[in-house]
This record gives structure tokens, sequence and C-alpha cells, in this order.
């Protein structure tokens, strides 16, 4: 079913994410709304992860509150790094993953579902690559098939952590077509914890900068990211010299 | 099974089935059980801990005998002239299965514990109980004399004969534990894959560990007190090694992983009784022999498979 536009999905009021008790950023208030695409940016280190697995429900928040509406349904697009390779995991396997949950643990009937993977997979260009292994695609081939993933577990709002980490102009440019592709057809929100700033920027409607050193965690319109001190501050040197990585 | 001279023929074998079924049914259980629990120990990168956990329990069969002997010499004595193929407990307190559960468990917690705090690796943790477990086992074995060859059984799997109610156990377990793996698998999987994604979706990724560490625990130390902690370690490795050479197929991998592990314990045996070998070590090696034959194999194809494309 789609969802209303700019229906409240997830918000966070004066969150406070971090870990043993200790804050790593000031407390963060922002609302991510059905349809929206989400660039959260940062430098390296800079709370992204902890903020990720706070907002996925992972670990709890040091203070303030997540709310998410009843009966959410969330997916996680994982970096390809953190798959580990040793696993034979064929790609329409990867892509069934993504109808276990807590309703469906042990997946036992793989036929019933897997109508619906397929359909996940050529939604997302990937049929041709069903019975090949994860680990042998390519970088770009691969992270369609992450999203592929998400695609089938028809999820509200879903979280991808660098979805074009390590992928040349072309997989990227494929991949962020997916993505704007996601959240147009289906209407669901897209949070994306991207490192490529102005790609990142250029696509999304809103964006979250955080910053652990210099204590920032704003959030604002994709475009007014650019106005804000904080970001000119981090990225200034950076942005119109290609991209921002520092 | 050692000595010199011609080997047994297999028409011994047969003609003394009776009192070698026990022993052949649980080599043939406790490779299925292991060869399939082994697929998530290798995937997972947790080999190491298999082989702690083993050596953990050879430990605690070595505890039941030496704490018997100093709690209650008696019945301890009594019990060791009631079973001079096997020792008899004289309660059920020291009963060793019970130990080897008890100390694989022990040794299955460190493995889930996590040693970032004392700034540990898991695999220090696991090196120190593989060390001490089977220093401590040597030591205890060293106190006591009449046991010491039921202990090098355990040890090193030489037991030609297994007690019935070892049987039991390992089919017991083998039916209740494989049952479980086998109606899991593909949420253990999701689990060890991507726990951060399996927990995202709602899989309940904490008890699935718990499960599968259990099962690791409980299947090894029921296993070592058959067979040995020689061959349980290679049943959990090498039969899930042979199947991920063989096959990326990961449905079938299970499968090949359990025949494989099955084929290794009885045809081990086997290998033992015709050339009058230890048990353990021909179960080992027959397992090391077929994952050698499925790396040339795949070696073999690989180059082929290069060449076609080369010439092409």
């Amino acid at each position: 079913m789609r969802l209303a536009p700019g229906e409240r999905l997830l918000s966070t009021d004066g969150l406070l994410v971090g870990y043993d008790g200790a804050a790593i950023l000031p407390p963060l208030t922002m609302t991510i709304g059905a349809g929206e695409l989400w660039a959260v940016i940062g430098p390296n280190g800079s709370g992204k992860s902890t903020f990720l697995r706070t907002a996925l429900g992972l670990v709890p928040p040091v203070g303030g509150k997540v709310e998410r509406r009843a009966a959410l349904r969330l997916a996680y697009v994982p970096q390809q790094a953190t798959l580990d390779t040793i696993f034979p995991i064929s790609v329409v396997d990867f892509v069934l993953m993504g109808l276990q949950g807590a309703s469906n643990v042990t997946l036992l009937s793989r036929g019933a579902n897997l109508a619906r993977a397929q359909a996940a997979l050529d939604e997302a260009g990937a049929r041709a690559l069903e019975r090949r292994q994860l680990r042998d695609l390519s970088g770009g081939q691969r992270q369609r098939v992450l999203v592929a993933r998400a695609l089938a577990t028809d999820a509200d709002l879903i979280f991808l952590d660098e979805p074009t980490n390590a992928l040349d102009a072309a997989a990227e440019h494929q991949v962020l077509e997916l993505i704007e592709r996601l959240r147009a057809k289906r209407g669901a929100a897209v949070v994306m914890v991207t490192h490529l700033v102005e790609d990142g920027l250029e696509r999304a409607d809103r964006a979250l900068l955080l910053d652990r050193d210099h204590g920032v965690a704003l959030s604002s319109t994709a475009a007014g990211m650019h106005a804000l001190p904080e970001f000119v501050h981090i990225y200034g040197r950076f942005i119109g010299r290609g991209e921002a990585t520092p | 099974m050692s000595g010199a001279g011609a080997g047994p023929t297999w028409a011994e074998l047969w003609a003394n089935l009776a009192i070698f079924k026990d022993a052949i049914w649980v080599g043939g259980l406790a490779g299925a059980l292991l060869g399939a629990i082994g697929v998530h120990v290798v995937l997972r990168r947790m080999v190491f801990a298999s082989s702690a956990i083993a050596q953990a329990a050879a430990l605690g069969v070595a505890l039941s005998f030496w704490i018997a002997a100093l709690v209650d010499p008696t019945g301890h004595a009594a019990g060791h002239a009631a079973g001079p193929a096997a020792h008899v407990a004289p309660s059920l307190l020291f009963e060793p299965v019970l130990w080897a559960i008890a100390a694989s468990l022990l040794a299955t917690l460190v493995f889930v514990a996590n040693p970032v705090h004392l700034h540990l690796t898991r695999e220090s943790l696991l090196g120190f109980v593989f060390l001490a477990s089977g220093a401590g086992a040597v030591i205890v074995g060293d106190k006591i004399t009449q046991e010491a060859h039921d202990l090098a059984a355990i040890l090193f799997g030489s037991a030609v004969v297994v007690q019935h109610s070892d049987l039991v156990l390992v089919a017991s377990a083998t039916v209740v534990l494989l049952g479980g793996h086998l109606v899991l698998w593909r949420a253990l999987l999701f689990a060890g894959y991507d726990p951060m994604g399996a927990r995202v979706q709602g899989m309940p990724v904490r008890p699935l560990n718990t499960f599968l560490f259990l099962s690791v625990g409980l299947s090894v130390a029921l296993c070592t007190r058959a067979l040995g902690a020689l061959p349980v370690f290679a049943f959990s490795v090498l039969p899930a090694m042979t199947a991920l050479a063989l096959t990326a197929r990961i449905g079938l991998v299970f499968v090949l992983a359990t025949l494989l592990g099955a084929v290794s314990g009885v045809g081990g045996y086997m290998v033992s009784f015709k050339g009058d070998l230890p048990v353990g070590a021909t179960q080992t090696a027959t397992a090391a022999a077929l994952l050698t034959a499925a790396l040339v194999w795949r070696f073999a194809r690989a180059r082929y498979e290069r060449r076609a494309r080369t010439s092409n």
C-alpha cells in the first residue's frame, strides 16, 4: 500500500546518541516523512553509524526519544564490505532474506516466496543475476541486489549505509537512480548515509549533518544545508573543488 | 584395534557386528550431527571454538573420574571393578557425560562473552580455554591411573566400543538438534551473515545465536564423551569445509556436510577395523582425505575453466 506523502514515519525529540551512557552528539530533533529522501552526511567518525543504529532501534538512545509510526516496516541495506564473502549466498537467497522477520523466522516455504523475491530483482534490474553468487558480482551489481532485498521487504522506511561506496561513476549513477525509483514508486522514505556530500545533497530533500568533533547535529532541507555556517565550516574548502570528502 | 600382523577381515567384522554396531552408529550419527552444525561453525569463523569446547569436554570427563575417586573412593573402586571395559560412575553426580556437558557449556559461555572490556579478543580467550583444558586433562589424567586408558580414548578417540547409553544420548541429540537445525537453517544463516539486517527485520538474532552455541556445546560434549576430542573436532570442521569446496549452493552444502560427516564416521571406523588402527585417528584421516580430494577436484576444475575461457 502506498503511503500518504509526508506521513510521519519516524521522529526524534532531543535525541542523544552515544554509548556507555555518554552522548557523542548534541540533541537532535527531526521528523522523517513518507516519500522523503534524506542524506546523512558527516566526516569519518562523525557519529553517522551510531545515529543509524539508534534510529534503527539496535541501540538505545542515551537521552531523548525516538518515535516510530505503529507497525512501521524498516529495512536496512548494509555496506557491501560488511558481508563476509566466505558465505556462499546466491542472489535469490539473499533477496529471500528480505522476506524473513518476526512473523516468518524460518522461511521454510521458499517456493511461495520465490515470486516476491524475483519481482524485487526485476524491479532492481537484477533478475538476470538470480542464480549468481553475491560474492562474484561487481560492486554495482551487488549494490542493486542489496537494494532488491530492501524492495522485497516492502518497507516503509529504508536505511542505506554508504550505498555508493567503492562504485565507479556509472554504477554510482545507476544505484542512485534506483534509490530515486524506490521512493517515487512506493512512497517509502529513504535515509542514505553517504560520504558523497555533493551527490547526496543534490538528490535528497532533507539532510542531516553530523560531526562529533565540532559538536554538530543539524537537520535542514538539502538545498538549505549549503547556507549553514556549520556546513561551510566543515566542508567549505572542499565544495566546488570536486567531491567533499575531508 | 592395534597390533601387528595381517588385519582382520570384513567377515570378522560382520560376524562380530553385535559388538561393534553401537560404535559404528555413534560414529555415523556424530559425524552427521557435527557435519551439519559445522557449516555454521566454519562460516562464522568459530572453528577454534569447537576445538576448545571439545578439549573442555575431555577435561570435564577427566574431572568426573578424579573427583569421584577423591570424594567417594570406595564407590569409585566398585564402579571401576563393575565396568572393566568402560568406567561405571558411582552415582549420577559423577556421571562423566554430565561433567562433559557442564565443562562444554562453560567453554561455550566464554565464546558468547564479549571480552572487549578486558582488552582481549574472543580468540585469545578460546586459546586460553583450549590450553588450560588440555593441560588440565593431562594433569588430572596423571592422577587417575585406573582410568588412564579411558581418558586417552576420550582425548584421542581410540575407543573401539562405546557404551550403549552413549549411543542413546548421541542418537537423541542428533534427532533433537539436527531437527532444530533443519527448521532454523535459513534463520541461523541470516543471523550469521547479516546480523544487523536480521535484527532490523525483527529476527530473534540473540535467541538464534544462543541456540547455535548451545547446540555446538551440547553436541560436542556428548560426542566427545562417546568418540573423543580429536574426531569430534574433525567432524565439526572438515565435512563442512569439504561441502563448501564441492558446491556453492548453500542448501546443498548443509546436505553434503551431513552426509560427508556420516561417511567419515562410519568409513573411518571401517578403515580402523581393516587396518587395525586407532579409530579416532582413522575417522579424522577419512574426513581429511575427503577434504583433500574435494580441494584437488576444485583446483582441477578451476584450472580447466580458466583454460576454457582463455581458449574461447
